[in-house]
């Protein structure tokens, strides 16, 4: 279940889906990721999502009481990609997968939205992949 | 092929399997292992300055300190426009490879994620055990049975005045112990003894040859997982010799060390004190 109101505020759900804007300029590839990870939130092992938009923001998570966790290791994930590409020279990234002990975590960078899609380890992460970059 | 310019000790064996790197996958351009600080431990192609691997293990270590929820990291791969960035860290020591988004994926992962990772554990449960070179009671003709998975400190050695005028060499002075890696074969039965191992007879000789006139009665078993035991051996029945690299480990042991049959296991003589070698 998501939500959206009015225009320069910002907004969340209690429920598992949450959708965050301070703007309703329209994004059409934001809301074409966002139907795809709905797709996606389907799949087998996929325990949820948060994508970050420049303006929007919105999540989906089956542990809706570990949201802080994820959306910290989500931006640190990008941050820390970011670093290490930097120091190894790799101008852009496209996609990172970290694998922990438990679950792993698939970002995807589309333009300016950066996607974070939570799973079980024996999840298809490179369907997943094809499915967002397509 | 650049060398290692702070190459340690410990180094060298994973220097080596660097230099491997481009003959089994050439599209990994860069191949990297790093310490927290910075400092490069081997590398192929060219060295990473210190301080852009400690910032690489610093944003590493960020994105651990966030994973908790995933269960920590174990690996992390990057995926730019054309090349790839697989890392892992293992032992406070990192791995970084860069390699063409056009390479084998199972293979560079395989590389750095379970190679490499191996060889640092190797490496560690070795080295340090090379100095402890320490007798065991010689006195004591039971078998001794220990897992020493913490090595203990070693204690000052009391140096006593030998009757025997003729000089003996010192422990400093013996040869390391020859390191065997053995693949491991149950065996059972009413004639095996329950505390006692069997060895390759050529391995065994080849520990003559290194220690001359001291009797070896006992060999350290070590698994890969750290666990080791120490323990009475003989060698291998000259109709069960066939098989090369194997190491016949009866069950009580087995147990002991938490094995089983076709696990490698690290195996040392152990070298008894030069005056208990006489009795």
């Amino acid at each position: 279940m998501s939500m959206k109101r009015s225009p320069n505020q910002t907004e969340t759900s209690l429920t598992n889906v949450a959708v965050i804007t301070t703007s309703n300029a329209e994004n059409p590839t934001f809301a074409s990721l966002g139907a795809s990870l709905v797709e996606i939130q389907k799949m087998k092992g996929v325990l949820g999502y948060i994508m970050r938009g420049t303006v929007s923001a919105v999540l989906d998570l089956a542990e809706g009481d570990k949201i802080t966790q994820y959306a910290f290791l989500s931006y640190q994930l990008h941050e820390s990609c970011l670093e290490i590409a930097k120091q190894l020279n790799i101008s852009e990234i496209e996609s990172a997968l970290v694998e922990g002990k438990s679950l792993k975590v698939l970002f995807v960078k589309v333009g300016e939205n950066k996607i974070s899609v939570f799973m079980e380890k024996s999840s298809d992460h490179l369907g997943i992949l094809k499915r967002l970059l397509i | 092929m650049t060398q290692a310019s702070s190459s340690t000790s410990s180094s060298t064996p994973l220097q080596t399997v660097l230099d491997e790197f481009r003959n089994i996958s050439p599209e990994i351009t860069k191949a990297f292992v790093f310490k927290k600080d910075g400092e490069s431990l081997a590398f192929n192609e060219d060295s990473m300055a210190k301080d852009r691997a400690k910032r690489l293990a610093e944003a590493f270590d960020e994105l651990e300190n966030n994973s908790e929820v995933i269960g920590g990291v174990e690996n992390l791969t990057i995926q730019g426009v054309s090349s790839q960035i697989d890392i892992t860290t293992t032992n406070s020591r990192y791995m970084a490879t860069v390699s063409s988004r056009l390479a084998d994926e199972k293979r560079v992962r395989a590389l750095t994620f379970v190679i490499v990772p191996t060889i640092i554990k190797l490496m560690d449960q070795i080295e340090p055990s090379i100095p402890e070179n320490q007798p065991p009671d010689a006195s004591n003709s039971e078998t001794k049975m220990e897992e020493e998975i913490i090595q203990q400190p070693e204690e000052p050695k009391q140096t006593e005045p030998l009757s025997n005028p003729t000089p003996m060499p010192s422990e400093q002075n013996l040869p390391k112990p020859p390191v065997n890696q053995f693949m491991v074969e149950k065996i059972a039965g009413l004639l095996v003894a329950p505390d006692m191992v069997r060895v390759d007879a050529d391995v065994v000789a080849k520990w003559v040859d290194i220690y001359g006139d001291r009797e070896i009665s006992q060999v350290n078993v070590e698994t890969l997982e750290g666990r080791s035991v120490i323990c009475k051996f003989r060698t291998v029945r000259e109709a069960d010799s066939k098989a090369k690299g194997i190491i016949q480990i009866p069950e009580r042991i087995l147990q002991t060390l938490r094995a089983s049959e076709g696990k490698l296991v690290i195996v040392k003589p152990v070298i008894p004190a030069a005056r208990e070698g006489k009795r």
